[in-house]
């Protein structure tokens, strides 16, 4: 069992290299599309064409493209990320101010959002096309329905604005005491669970309603083992894979896709990052952060298929 | 958002048979259906006649007041300009309904076949299409959003293009998992042995019993889509002014919140009706025809 | 406070030179000219006024005793990881009020945008407006404990003629010959030709005093008010009080904590719920809804930033004269002060010059809104019925309501407008001035000359709509020279017709710049004209009374 775990994770690893130069390679490609480059966008609007000219040698922006994409990819083999051309700060510098905050309000709401969507999934598919099952179904899919903007925006009027129980913006670093902490991530947290809660609570009710329909479930019934145990003890080990699986590519999300959420509590986050970098015309730091989600999204997969083979045992016996 | 709720089933992860079980929960009569039904049908009418009836030009300014409750000559208000909300959303459902429609059916088209073949075709050509496919997964869709519309300028066929290349890669997911799976099984097999080519194979015997989880999915990636719409706005992306779709228009007048202003409320009113409605109707569809509940 | 009192600027009447006597013929008169001003004039310092006393340092209006001490948190309207502290790259509000907070300039504006003494104790040319000497102000000490020398301004002024540098003001250096230190305490600037305007354009906040030979900017090191204790770019920035700041008593706050929120609605929410104390950027709509809280206040000014539709000379069918006119008739201008601003602005008469600004030029009569003269004249251009693509991006503040309601107004005189609207990211460098018609957005610069000569000279690489107007050159370059204040004010008379009637640039109004603030912030009264946060000065001037 070890070995072949061990296996998956090496030919993962293997692949998930080549997914990162993909990844590396159309995001080059996508940003050498953009008009305007870097130069013109630190100068802005009223820069003259000799300030522009001398920017982009300094920058060595008159280099060919591959060029740039090669010794790019020469850096990043060497360990080096490169430098923010907006303001010259290494990106590792950038990226490690960031990225802390944006796993821990990702930890967070995944510690909250994951329970609850699993203990809704599997209510529903208890009671499924019962009144319970209707409820929640539409619940969670008015919760998916509403933009996240209004979601966050609502919040902040009624928490901040009228009732003051909370405050408005984020701030991570003025965290004191654990009253303090959980007033500043509530309503962040609260916005995306509103988002993902829904997702995977719809996913793991399908998923375990798929279980409760194949002919061992059914065995089990005829046996008279109760309801409660059929799903937890028969149905939800073998809907864990896809279970899990759902909850990855949910998580994945809280990187990259929160900038909503970034910007409206005005959290300092990775997502935020990058599409400054996009803005900037900034190549080093909107690669680093494409790398980095895309990264994350491997791992999570992966860690999500290892969960579904320990889960199942007659995958572990494969 | 840029994943599907089904992107779940992997080979290695569920080789267990997927036949179909009976379906124990008929009903005579489905409400559920007839909710979702009503609900389509209505927006796919205000999406086609919606523009026709509007009372006034979508960019007219007509009230001298701006987020104005419901009156007889506004009956859903004003926005923040002073123009009269009916009409807005009466013409912006069109952009809505029509986009994530048009991009919804595309990427799951394109998905769908894009997977059973890469499930049926060499080891070679499946391991290069999942990686360009992980690799457009990873990619944040906002922030792919905002990158296409600022290297092409939004017009319509980006926006769906866009769109399709967000979600597409979730489709192709779940469709290659369903169709290696399928791919496995006994009659998949036999046929195989009978010596039938791989497109017979893909069109006879795996795609029919794709159907249902990948309409399913679907009914998700269009909700996807309409959020990714109104996420753009967040952004300043989207359809070209004086129009906007539903999610625009929820944007736009964002700042009439405090109020309670009902051009925020109709808007947001709008998207929910049209979501839940094409959701419980694909629903229902699903578990009618009894095949996986989903 | 200590502001000394300044030797006169000398601008002898017997160096007047013909040009500009022939210039007061045609122009208005003396008389005339002080019945508009009310006040000794724009250049007080050429008939031996004193500069020191109008600061208003000494007294802050109002808001009754200043007190020290307090905390505030700042929000602006954007922040990003390219908020730089070196001064000569500061391209946001955030950036501005950074550089207000941690460095000086050679000379800072008047609530008049008249340049007064700041580092420089005083200033003066010998030759009416060419050579220039500045002394400094003594025993004035960078953050890091150096003392101020004539070496620092020499290095400061000098780096933005180095196209390296990235300066955004390298356009208004290239007009120094040299800068060179007499002794340590005296700097003098060459120009290449003459103008008078030298301590405004140094006045400017990308001309601040930087320590010589800085390479690294992040510190903040320099004379401010505020010093420097954390800066993360496009997250926030925390300036603490400069004990010895060089001007007794000032600043009152201990510490100010600034952060950008880019989400408009969010940043009026974080004040309404006391997160923040001021920010900046509130729309018309949302000013109402701080006035209606209790214990907010707004305060708007208007500096003359617009919205301005171009119209390219080079391309068709913007080329034609009438097709030009028609469009400045079709500016519904009440309606779009109304219905986008929410009334936060004031009507504007197609030219650049604001109504607060000394040279505004009140006599030219307003274009009106005029949709049947549109028409025929659309038919005169021979484009009555087109389909034109109009370009509007929310980079543009406004454009795209803008838009919106020129394209209601050209369908009255059947002229078909489309609207393209395009992200702000990256309109600057590719769509603003490369569509025949399109939208572009000016900042209040601090003086008519410094803004005309940016964006309407001939030879001006920002001349939005490629207008070029021999006359009006002629005009620019005699008023820089200019002393006589009568003279001046009827050359910019004549420079304001001249783009009323005729360059390809349409301004429907001047936006308001509208700051919500914590009303427990005192001092927050004077105007400068510049832009919000009090012309981004507020740091030095603000104090928290929490009574």
């Amino acid at each position: 069992m070890n070995n072949s775990i061990f296996k998956i994770v090496l030919g993962r690893l293997s692949s998930g290299v080549s997914t990162l130069l993909i990844v590396s390679l159309v995001i080059f490609a996508i940003t050498a599309l953009l008009p305007g480059d870097a130069a013109q966008q630190i100068l802005g609007q009223f820069a003259t064409p000799e300030q522009v000219a001398a920017l982009r040698i300094q920058l060595g922006l008159d280099q060919p493209a591959p060029l740039r994409y090669l010794s790019w990819l020469g850096g990043l083999l060497s360990g080096d990320l490169g430098q923010s051309v907006s303001n010259a700060m290494p990106v590792s510098e950038l990226m490690a101010g960031r990225l802390p905050n944006s796993l821990l309000l990702a930890g967070i709401t995944t510690v909250i959002a994951v329970p609850i969507a699993l203990l809704l999934g599997i209510a529903s598919a208890m009671c499924r096309d019962r009144l319970l099952d209707r409820i929640l179904n539409v619940c969670t899919l008015s919760m998916v329905a509403v933009p996240e903007f209004l979601v966050a925006t609502l919040a902040v009027l009624i928490f901040a604005v009228h009732l003051g129980w909370l405050p408005a913006l984020s701030y991570v670093s003025t965290v004191e005491g654990v009253g303090d902490f959980i007033r500043i991530y509530a309503m962040p947290v609260l916005t995306l669970c509103a988002v993902l809660v829904a997702q995977m609570a719809r996913m793991t009710r399908a998923a375990i309603i798929n279980q409760l329909d194949s002919p061992y479930i059914e065995m089990a019934r005829l046996k008279g083992i109760g309801p409660l145990r059929r799903v937890l003890n028969h149905a939800l080990p073998n809907a864990l894979g896809p279970i899990a699986n759902a909850v990855a590519l949910s998580l994945s999300y809280l990187l990259g896709g929160v900038i909503i959420v970034e910007t409206i509590f005005n959290y300092p986050g990775i997502a935020g990052l990058m599409v400054d970098a996009v803005a900037n015309r900034d190549l080093a730091l909107v690669q680093a952060c494409a790398m980095l989600f895309c990264a994350a999204y491997l791992v999570l997969v992966l860690i999500a298929d290892l969960c579904a083979i320990l889960s199942n045992p007659r995958l572990r016996h494969q | 958002m840029n994943n599907s709720l089904l992107d779940s089933r992997r080979p290695s992860s569920e080789p267990e048979s997927r036949v179909s079980a009976p379906q124990r929960h008929a009903k005579p009569f489905n409400l559920t259906r007839w909710v979702g039904a009503t609900l389509v049908i209505f927006w796919l009418l205000v999406a086609i006649f919606g523009p026709m009836l509007a009372p006034h030009p979508v960019g007219a300014l007509v009230a001298d007041k701006i987020y104005s409750g419901a009156s007889a000559a506004f009956p859903l208000g004003t926005d923040y300009l002073g123009r009269d909300m009916l009409s807005r959303i009466l013409t912006g459902a069109r952009y809505t309904v029509g986009l994530a429609l048009i991009a919804a059916l595309l990427s799951s088209l394109i998905g769908a076949s894009l997977g059973m073949l890469a499930a049926l075709a060499p080891r070679w050509l499946d391991e290069s299409v999942s990686r360009l496919n992980d690799a457009l997964i990873s990619i944040p869709s906002k922030m792919l959003a905002l990158v296409m519309v600022s290297a092409f300028g939004a017009s319509i066929p980006l926006l769906i293009l866009t769109a399709v290349i967000s979600y597409a890669p979730g489709a192709f997911r779940i469709s290659r998992s369903l169709a290696a799976n399928i791919a496995t099984l006994e009659y998949v097999q036999v046929a195989r042995t009978r010596g039938e080519g791989k497109l017979y194979i893909a069109a006879v015997e795996v795609l029919p019993n794709m159907f249902h989880p990948v309409l399913t999915d679907m009914g998700m990636r269009f909700v996807f889509i309409v959020l990714l719409l109104s996420g753009m706005s967040f952004l300043g992306l989207g359809v070209q002014p004086p129009m906007a779709d539903l999610g625009s228009l929820v944007r736009e007048n964002i700042g009439g919140l405090s109020q309670g202003a009902l051009a925020v409320i109709g808007p947001a009113l709008a998207i929910g009706t049209l979501t839940i409605g094409a959701n419980l109707l694909i629903d229902s569809l699903s578990a009618n025809r009894g095949q996986q509940g989903e | 406070m200590t502001n000394k009192k300044n030797p006169p600027n000398i601008l002898s009447e017997s160096e007047q030179s013909a040009r500009i006597h022939e210039a007061m013929r045609r122009g208005m008169s003396r008389r005339d000219a002080l019945k508009t001003f009310g006040v000794a004039g724009l250049f007080a310092a050429s008939t031996g006024g004193l500069l020191g006393s109008s600061l208003g340092y000494a007294s802050e209006g109002t808001s009754g005793t200043p007190k020290r001490g307090g905390r505030i948190r700042v929000a602006a309207h954007a922040a990003s990881t390219s908020d730089t502290l070196d001064p000569a790259k500061g391209s946001t509000a955030i950036d501005y009020a950074r550089h207000e907070m941690f460095y000086n300039g050679l000379t800072e504006f008047d609530e008049r945008l008249i340049p007064q003494p700041s580092l420089a104790e005083h200033f003066v040319t010998s030759d009416g407006g060419t050579t220039w000497l500045f002394t400094l102000r003594r025993g004035v000490t960078f953050h890091d404990g150096k003392p101020l020398s004539a070496a620092d301004v020499v290095f400061s002024i000098a780096r933005h003629k180095d196209p390296d540098t990235g300066s955004k003001a390298m356009s208004l250096a290239t007009q120094i010959a040299d800068v060179k230190a007499l002794g340590s305490q005296q700097v003098q600037i060459t120009l290449n030709s003459p103008n008078i305007e030298l301590p405004a354009i140094l006045a400017v906040s990308h001309m601040k005093i930087v320590p010589e030979g800085t390479v690294d900017f992040s510190k903040g090191i320099g004379t401010g008010p505020f010093r420097c204790q954390e800066f993360s770019p496009g997250v926030r920035s925390i300036g603490v009080r400069n004990d010895n700041y060089w001007r007794e008593g000032r600043p009152y706050l201990d510490e100010i904590e600034m952060v950008g929120i880019s989400d408009e609605p969010s940043r009026v929410n974080a004040l309404l719920s006391g997160d923040v104390q001021l920010i900046n950027a509130v729309y018309g709509r949302s000013a109402e809804r701080i006035e209606l809280s209790t214990g907010h206040a707004v305060k708007s000014v208007n500096s003359g930033n617009y919205t301005d539709l171009v119209m390219r000379v080079d391309q068709e069918p913007t080329s034609r004269p009438a097709f030009v006119e028609a469009m400045k008739y079709l500016f519904d201008r009440e309606q779009i002060k109304w219905a986008v601003f929410r009334n936060y602005a004031e009507i504007a008469n197609d030219h650049p010059i604001a109504p607060s600004n000394p040279y505004f030029f009140a006599d030219l009569p307003q274009r009106p809104y005029d949709p049947d003269r549109a028409r025929h004249l659309l038919k005169q251009a021979g484009v009555e019925g087109a389909r034109l693509p109009v370009v509007a991006s929310p980079a543009a503040d406004g454009s795209e309501d803008i838009a919106v309601l020129l394209q209601q107004s050209a369908q009255q005189a059947g002229l078909n407008l489309t609207i393209n609207r395009v992200p702000s990211d990256g309109y600057w460098s590719n769509h603003w001035m490369k569509h025949p018609l399109g939208f572009g957005n000016i900042n209040p610069r601090p003086t008519a000359n410094i803004l005309l000569s940016q964006f309407f000279q001939s030879s001006a690489p920002w001349n939005e709509s490629g207008w070029k107007n021999e006359q009006f050159d002629q005009l620019l370059t005699l008023s820089r020279a200019e002393p006589d204040q009568a003279v001046r004010k009827q050359m910019y008379a004549d420079m304001q017709t001249l783009i009323h009637e005729h360059c390809g640039i349409g301004i429907p109004v001047f936006i308001n710049t509208i700051d919500g603030r914590d009303k427990r912030l005192k001092g927050y009264d004077r105007t400068i004209p510049l832009g919000g946060f009090m012309g981004y000065t507020f740091a030095e001037h603000v104090w928290w009374d929490d009574a």
